[in-house]
């Protein structure tokens, strides 16, 4: 497909030149192309990068998905399951991915590199069905109001193992591994039923106690 | 086993003030030990009581300082109990109260998920342990030192599957690094001094990260012992261990404490004993390297054929230099004890005495030394020992109080002799609290006879 051949030559070019092509023309050039050809899929080569990040997340899913225990798995596995194969899939695209992130790194800490536009939207859908799926199994607390933020949180959490991905030098990238462990576990504590809901109820008790006096 | 350490120290003890330590403290510190612990269960038995009963002295460190060490200790757990632990080994360096305590404790990696236990498969074999074998338990059995064991079946075998936390390795390093040198401020010692039994224990416990080592060691003492009655090891898989990952034959049997309460008799009690002993007398002599981990939970004992030992965990083993198990048999030999001229110059060689000590503190060391080796001796000098007789290793522990109780001895701070005493003490230490426990009567008079 015309479409995967322009993602494949943009990947490419970046991996050998650690940059992208000067001009889109430059691209179908070497592909033989007439440049038209390349607007009828991308308006920019942004908008590969940013295809390109969706496919990982996207892959890490299915792949994911597709073990055999995934079935049995509860909503903190599944999480742990989605990250560990996104961190095999950026491994073998390691150098691609700190590249492009680097390009687009916002000048603020905890924004969101352009690229990974896409992406983010695709995981905070899948976010939101795993609480929800959280919700039923007793897993994540049920806290109207405060619960339609999870899938911002979450997405700082990736933005948090993407940063110690980058940043890891240990080897195989085993610091990370055991960062994202972490990372979950925290994080499910606090969705979880924990101390908040029982303060809150308590709180909630004592304000209506003090109308009815 | 010798009590190398005690030596004078080169600071000013009397300048530490003599707050009293808060005994509530203390009693937390126990507690928090004792829930964190992992190990097994007569060394629980031990040390409680020891914490209950022995007074703790509070000159021994300056007390704030002490209750600042155990607060950012409990605090920061799983990555400074390492340190605290190696710390511990040697008993002059931690207070015995806390060293005591610190030294049950294990490093407390929390449990791998699900997932992760399959990313660590797929990183080794590309493959998922659901693939890998006939049968794969997600859940854990059991927590190892720093990982955890998950049972499996391949081809109808039982197997265990020890699977180590991710960045273990590194972990270990760089908390070595960053809490040695705080350690060391608040206990009041000298890097220099300490230095090489701090590389020791360091080299222990990275060696512990190394599975591939860990099959090799498992393997090799193995075939060297296979001739020894009533022991049973587990062999290993190398086409299904890699250097995260290990795997070996399921053993069954209990562990001591359950197996204790199965009431077993005096002779199956016996003949597990007697192959325990039997065990670390053909490493200390023969093979000169030694599994130096003999915590409860290495060994399944069953009462079939009489009794047999199942040995686990060949991730702490040391090898012993011919020159240091020269003198370690020299000093327990029994000519040894009756000639204080051969005594004192053994230990010179040892680094225990030092040309330029005061004759006074010359004496203090050969008579403690002499004491200790004497008891620790006791079992070398008749053809059987009673392990169940409860005044041995009362006097074990009694002894170690007496030297803390000594002013001249326990402001030493300076630590002595050969860093590789540290893991033939431990391995001493272990195997006769594993005995005193067994209550077993073990033939021990010929062991000399097999040191070649």
């Amino acid at each position: 497909m015309e479409k995967d051949r322009i993602k494949q030559a943009y990947l490419d070019y970046v991996l050998r030149h650690n940059q992208p092509p000067a001009s889109v023309y430059q691209l179908t050039q070497q592909l033989d192309l007439p440049e038209t050809e390349f607007y009828r899929f991308y308006p920019t080569f942004a908008a590969i990068d940013r295809e390109l990040w969706a496919d990982f997340g996207r892959d890490a899913r299915n792949r994911a998905a597709q073990e055999p225990v995934w079935a049995e798995y509860g909503a903190r596995e599944k999480l742990l399951a989605f990250y560990f194969t996104l961190l095999e899939i950026l491994k073998q695209n390691r150098s691609y991915a700190l590249q492009s992130l680097h390009r687009s790194m916002p000048s603020v800490p905890g924004f969101t590199p352009r690229v990974l536009d896409d992406f983010r939207q695709d995981f905070e859908t899948f976010v939101a069905d795993l609480l929800r799926e959280g919700r039923l199994s007793e897993e994540v607390a049920s806290r109207p109001l405060v619960q339609e933020q999870y899938p911002r949180a979450f997405w700082q959490q990736v933005l948090f193992v993407l940063g110690f991905f980058a940043k890891d030098e240990s080897l195989n990238f085993e610091r990370t591994d055991a960062a994202v462990e972490k990372a979950v576990t925290l994080s499910f504590d606090l969705v979880g039923r924990n101390t908040f809901d029982s303060a809150l109820d308590l709180a909630r008790f004592l304000i209506q106690s003090a109308r009815r006096g | 086993m010798s009590e190398p350490t005690p030596s004078p120290a080169p600071s000013e003890p009397e300048n530490q003030p003599q707050a009293s330590l808060p005994t509530t403290k203390v009693a937390r510190a126990a507690r928090f030990a004792k829930t964190g612990l992992k190990v097994g269960a007569n060394y629980v038995k031990h040390y409680a009581k020891r914490a209950a009963g022995a007074e703790v002295s509070p000159e021994d460190l300056h007390a704030a300082n002490a209750a600042e060490l155990y607060g950012a200790l409990s605090e920061m757990k799983g990555s400074v109990l390492k340190v605290a632990q190696m710390l511990a080994m040697e008993k002059n360096i931690l207070p015995a109260a806390y060293a005591e305590q610190f030294a049950q404790a294990q490093y407390q990696t929390p449990p791998l998920s699900g997932p992760l236990v399959v990313k660590a498969f797929r990183d080794a074999f590309g493959q998922s342990p659901y693939e890998l074998f006939d049968a794969f338990e997600p859940q854990a059995r059991q927590a190892a030192s720093i990982g955890q064991v998950h049972f499996a079946r391949k081809d109808g075998r039982a197997l265990a599957v020890k699977v180590q936390y991710p960045g273990v390795a590194d972990s270990i390093r760089s908390d070595i690094r960053l809490v040695k040198p705080i350690a060391l401020r608040v206990l009041g010692l000298d890097e220099a001094t300490v230095r090489p039994y701090l590389q020791e224990v360091e080299t222990r416990l990275m060696e512990e990260t190394d599975y591939a080592l860990e099959l090799r060691r498992g393997q090799h003492i193995a075939a060297q012992c296979a001739h020894l009655l009533h022991l049973e090891f587990p062999r290993y898989y190398p086409e299904l261990s890699g250097a995260r990952i290990l795997t070996m034959d399921w053993l069954g049997g209990q562990h001591l404490r359950e197996f204790l309460a199965t009431e077993p008799s005096q002779q199956v009690r016996n003949q597990l004993g007697q192959a325990l002993w039997d065990f670390y007398m053909h490493q200390l002599h023969t093979l000169r390297q030694v599994h130096a981990d003999p915590h409860p939970g290495n060994f399944l004992l069953r009462a079939d054929a009489g009794g047999t030992v199942g040995v686990l965990d060949f991730g702490c083993v040391k090898e012993i230099p011919a020159e240091v198990h020269r003198l370690f048999t020299a000093l327990l030999a029994p000519e040894t004890l009756e000639d204080e001229s051969r005594l004192a110059a053994l230990l010179e060689e040892a680094g225990v005495l030092r040309p330029h000590d005061a004759p006074a503190l010359r004496q203090l060391y050969l008579r403690t030394l002499h004491d200790s080796l004497a008891l620790v001796g006791r079992p070398f000098r008749q053809p059987t020992f009673d392990f169940g007789d409860p005044g041995f290793m009362q006097a074990l522990y009694a002894l170690g109080d007496d030297l803390m109780q000594q002013p001249e001895l326990r402001q030493q701070r300076e630590p002595r002799g050969s860093e590789h005493f540290i893991y033939l003490n431990r391995t001493y230490v272990g195997l006769y609290a594993l005995l005193t426990e067994l209550k077993a009567r073990v033939r021990t008079g010929d062991a000399s006879d097999t040191a070649e």
